[in-house]
Parts: C-alpha cells; sequence; structure tokens
C-alpha cells in the first residue's frame, strides 16, 4: 500500500448525514433515558491553562499566607506581612484530611469548609512581552536571575497578577458542616470567632517561565518549565477583631490535624511576620539558607528532581524553582538582580 | 508551591468527572438547552466523520457519535470552551473500542455495508479492491497505538492541526511530527 491508498482508504467518502435527524434521535434519547444535562457555565476570563495556573498561583501567593495547606490557619492577625519564611512540614494523613474537607485542592472550595470566601478584587492574570512591561504593569521592578544553568534557555514568558484582595468570613455552619461530611465532630467554633472577617490582600506579582508550557502536555515534546521566577509583593492580612493565638488555637483543634503538623505550626515563633511554607514531610526535604543576605528556605525533593528557594527581602517574596540542585538553586536565586 | 499549583492546572486533561460539571454547573433536566443545540449542530457532522474513519461503517459511526454527545450532556457544560476538542477526542476513542470490540459477525456486516461508501466507484474489481483495502485499514488501526489511531482518524476526517493538538492535549508545532509516526507506524503494520 502506498501513500496514495492511504490516503483514500482513511480519507474516504463523506458520510452523507442529516443533522436534524441526528438531534431529534438524541432528543428522544434524552427524554426516553431521562438524561439530564449540565447547565451551561459562566464564562470564564482566563482563556488559556497557562493563565489558569498564573490564577492559581496567585491564589496561593495570597492564601498562602492565611490557611497552610491543610487548611489550618497558620498566622492571622490584625495585620500580618511575612518578613520570613519557615517550612511546615505535612504529612501525607494531613493531606488526605485536606482531600476529605475540600472536596479537592480547590482554593475557594477548601477555604469554603471553614467558611465564606470571597474575592473582593480577583486575581486577573494576564501575559506580557517583556520584564519592562511586568515591571509597569506590577509597579515595582522586576528581578531576574543574570546566570542560569546551561539546561535553561531561552526567553521567559511573563505572566502578571494584579494585586487581589478577598474577604474571608469564619462561620460556625460551615465549619460544622466540614466535619460532618467526614464523620467527625468539629468544636464549637468560639463566638468571637463566628462571624469574624479577615481580610486578605496579595500581589501584585510577576511569574517569569522559562520553558513555559503552552498549554498541552503532550509528547511532542516537554512542558515541564525549566525555570520558574516568582515575585510579589508581601501579602497582608488584617482581621475585625480575632487574634492570632485565638485563631490558630481553634483551627489547630481541628479533627485531622496531625499532632505534628499541630507542633510545627505552635513553634513558629512569631506568627504574624512569618509565612510558614507546606513542605510534604514523606516526600520532602527543608533547611533554611542565606539568600541575597537574608534567611530563606530551600525545599527539594527527595529524588532530587525539583527543588526551590524561597525568600522575603524588603516587602518582596521571590520564588525561584526548577529541576536544579541546592548550590544551582541558590546560583539562580543570588543572581537576581 | 507555586510549581505544584502551576503543574496540577497546565496538565489538567479534558475534564471528565460524570455527575457535575467542571465550573460545578448544576444539571438540568428536560430540555436541551439551545447552547447545546448550537453544539451538536456545529460539531455533529465532524464526530461522525471521525468515528466513520475508525470504523468504515456510517450507521455505527452516527451511533457512536450519539453516544459521544451523550456521554457529553450528562458530564459537561455545552458552553465549555473545551467542548469541541473533547467531543473530537471522545469520538476516536468510542470509535476505536467499538472497532476492537467487534465480532465477526460485526466485520461481516461492516463488509456488506462497504458498497454504499464505494457507490462512486464504478469497476467492481475496483469496488473489491477497496473493500479489501479498508477492511485492512480498519485491521491496521485497531492494532496501532491508542493516540495514533486516534490521530489518524482526526486527520483524515479533515481536522486541523491546531483542532488535533486541542483533542490530543498535544502541542500543535509536534502535530506534525506525531501524524509522520503515525503514518510510519501506520504502513509498518501494513507490510
Amino acid at each position: 500500500m502506498n501513500d496514495t491508498d492511504i490516503v483514500r482508504a482513511l480519507g474516504a467518502t463523506e458520510p452523507q448525514v442529516n443533522t436534524e435527524d441526528a438531534l431529534t434521535r438524541f432528543r428522544a434519547r434524552v427524554e426516553s433515558e431521562g438524561i439530564a444535562g449540565v447547565a451551561p457555565a459562566a464564562r470564564r476570563r482566563v482563556t488559556s491553562r497557562w493563565l489558569q495556573g498564573l490564577a492559581a498561583a496567585a491564589g496561593v501567593v495570597i492564601v498562602a499566607s492565611a490557611l497552610t495547606l491543610s487548611g489550618v490557619a497558620d498566622s492571622v492577625l490584625k495585620i500580618f506581612e511575612p518578613k520570613s519564611v519557615v517550612a511546615v512540614p505535612i504529612t501525607q494523613s494531613d493531606l488526605n484530611y485536606l482531600g476529605q474537607a475540600c472536596s479537592g485542592l480547590n482554593l475557594q472550595d477548601c477555604m469554603g469548609a471553614y467558611g465564606t470566601f470571597v474575592w473582593t478584587t480577583p486575581p486577573q492574570p494576564k501575559e506580557v512581552q517583556s520584564r519592562s512591561q511586568a515591571s509597569a504593569e506590577a509597579g515595582f521592578a522586576v528581578q531576574a536571575p543574570t546566570a542560569v544553568p546551561s539546561s535553561v534557555t531561552g526567553d521567559p514568558r511573563y505572566g502578571v497578577i494584579n494585586r487581589s484582595s478577598a474577604t474571608f468570613t469564619f462561620s460556625a455552619d460551615s465549619t460544622r458542616q466540614a466535619a460532618s461530611r467526614q464523620n467527625r465532630t468539629a468544636p464549637p467554633l468560639p463566638a468571637n470567632i463566628d462571624g469574624s472577617k479577615l481580610f486578605i490582600t496579595g500581589g501584585p506579582a510577576v511569574v517569569q517561565i522559562w520553558g513555559a508550557p503552552t498549554g498541552h502536555s503532550g509528547q511532542g515534546g516537554p512542558d515541564i518549565p525549566t525555570l520558574i521566577v516568582g515575585q510579589a509583593k508581601a501579602p497582608t492580612i488584617s482581621s475585625d477583631g480575632v487574634t492570632v493565638d485565638q485563631l490558630r488555637g481553634y483551627l489547630l483543634s481541628q479533627p485531622g490535624v496531625s499532632p505534628q503538623l499541630a507542633a510545627a505550626i505552635r513553634a513558629i515563633g512569631d506568627p504574624s511576620s512569618t509565612l510558614p511554607v507546606p513542605v510534604p514531610a514523606e516526600l520532602a526535604i527543608s533547611h533554611p539558607v542565606t539568600v541575597q543576605g537574608v534567611q530563606g528556605l530551600f525545599v527539594g525533593d527527595n529524588t532530587g528532581i525539583a527543588s526551590a528557594v524561597i525568600w522575603q527581602k524588603d516587602g518582596m517574596m521571590f520564588e525561584v524553582i526548577g529541576s536544579f540542585t541546592e548550590s544551582q538553586a541558590l546560583s539562580i536565586a543570588n543572581s537576581m538582580r | 508551591m507555586l510549581y505544584w499549583r502551576m503543574e496540577t492546572s497546565s496538565s489538567m486533561t479534558l475534564p471528565a468527572r460524570a455527575g457535575a460539571g467542571p465550573d460545578g454547573a448544576g444539571h438540568l433536566s428536560g430540555t436541551i438547552s439551545p447552547a447545546f443545540e448550537e453544539l451538536f449542530r456545529t460539531e455533529y457532522v465532524r464526530v461522525v466523520a471521525i468515528a466513520h474513519r475508525v470504523l468504515g461503517d456510517q450507521a455505527e459511526a452516527e451511533d457512536v457519535a450519539q453516544d459521544v454527545f451523550v456521554s457529553f450532556y450528562r458530564s459537561h457544560p455545552a458552553n465549555a470552551p473545551y467542548g469541541p476538542a473533547w467531543l473530537h477526542a471522545a469520538a476516536a476513542h468510542a470509535a476505536l473500542n467499538a472497532l476492537r470490540g467487534r465480532d465477526r459477525r460485526s466485520r461481516r456486516e461492516a463488509a456488506q455495508a462497504l458498497p454504499v461508501d464505494a457507490a462512486a466507484v464504478d469497476d467492481p474489481s475496483e469496488v473489491v479492491a477497496a473493500s479489501e483495502t479498508r477492511d485492512e485499514v480498519r485491521a491496521v488501526l485497531g492494532r496501532l497505538p491508542e493516540r495514533s489511531a486516534a490521530l489518524l482518524a482526526m486527520r483524515y476526517s479533515g481536522l486541523s492541526y491546531a483542532e488535533i493538538a486541542a483533542a490530543l492535549d498535544v502541542r500543535a508545532s509536534s502535530v506534525g511530527t506525531l501524524l509522520r509516526r503515525a503514518e510510519d507506524a501506520f504502513r509498518r503494520e501494513l507490510r
């Protein structure tokens, strides 16, 4: 069989279909079998998966300081502004609990287990074409590494996330329902916490990605970025009354929070200025490092495949992430200008 | 953590959860929405065409198309941006499943249906040759890796590289290479 035969065979005669008859048949089937359809969804503003990724990143930047990955408040207070970062080991059981409590890891669903989360100014990531444009959009000088390993090639893509804000209102009912969905009983929400609000702001943030995914992850080439550099204005949180200690005490008493996680969170010296970074205890290692003259955090997975350096300096949070050794990751971080 | 979130998002494939649509959309009972009807009218011909490339039988291809639309209707909002890509991929995979599940009787029925497709060919010997070729083609499609077979079915039913890329969740720039590999594999299987 030659190419012409293949074309003839695969490019067989077009079937002559009557779409209206087919639709009538479809309607009849739906009716006779009682098939229910899904209501049309509201159109999303985010148009590409890459930008959706940035939206997710924005959520993490903003909320990481409010709730750790387990849905447990790490540090809340009157005014929260991280000046340092610290690793908080999260065990598999914590993650399991999170999965059950949050109906997955969707940010809004997760926080919905404890109250009502509303974006007052939602993150709206967008892609820009250059670093200078990113700086102009973000309102701060975007730093970039001046030295990268040879595995990092080409030009980065730039994503900018606007300054965003959200309000979270604690709800005793939501907390009870979340616990009851797991056949657990939550401790009663203290009266001064029930109904209290947290006001969370984060960003602007800029993400630079080398080897940026196009939205497709297929055989045609690796879609895993070779280097990600994030820079954001440090998030802040304020509350309308509840204190850090009250909140921390209550949330650590939730069912499903492992003693190790509770101990790690309690060990945070100054929760109002420390950003806890959830680190999977069984899968990753972490330790403090000095980067750009300040104390930061190195996080690496046990296989050495991925690593990250996170630090805070001059009111900005920075992240360098990729498949690097610790020394490579630190070199990149220290070359940021 | 940023990386984890981005990977979680970027590695998402076509939503396939049954019972609840993405975005938490609720279920409708009774009438089909105008948005769904529009999607049906726009995509039905191509869904049938993809299935037809695999099965070589129009009636069977239309049955597959109906099943594919029912699956989509049950689980996804009609205006989901990934709708067409989802339908194209589902058509190819459902048709390949049907092809592999055929028993000898259905193969005989498919062979009997061939003269309809070959109606434009006047010479009986050409009809027989065309019939044998198409039987062979379907047998080879059934033996190829799923994605290669799906890619060939989509391409030869007229989908663009961009549409194939969306359906198979690969880069558009990779489709040409993947297609050549699939065609090479196709030829090898025929030998």
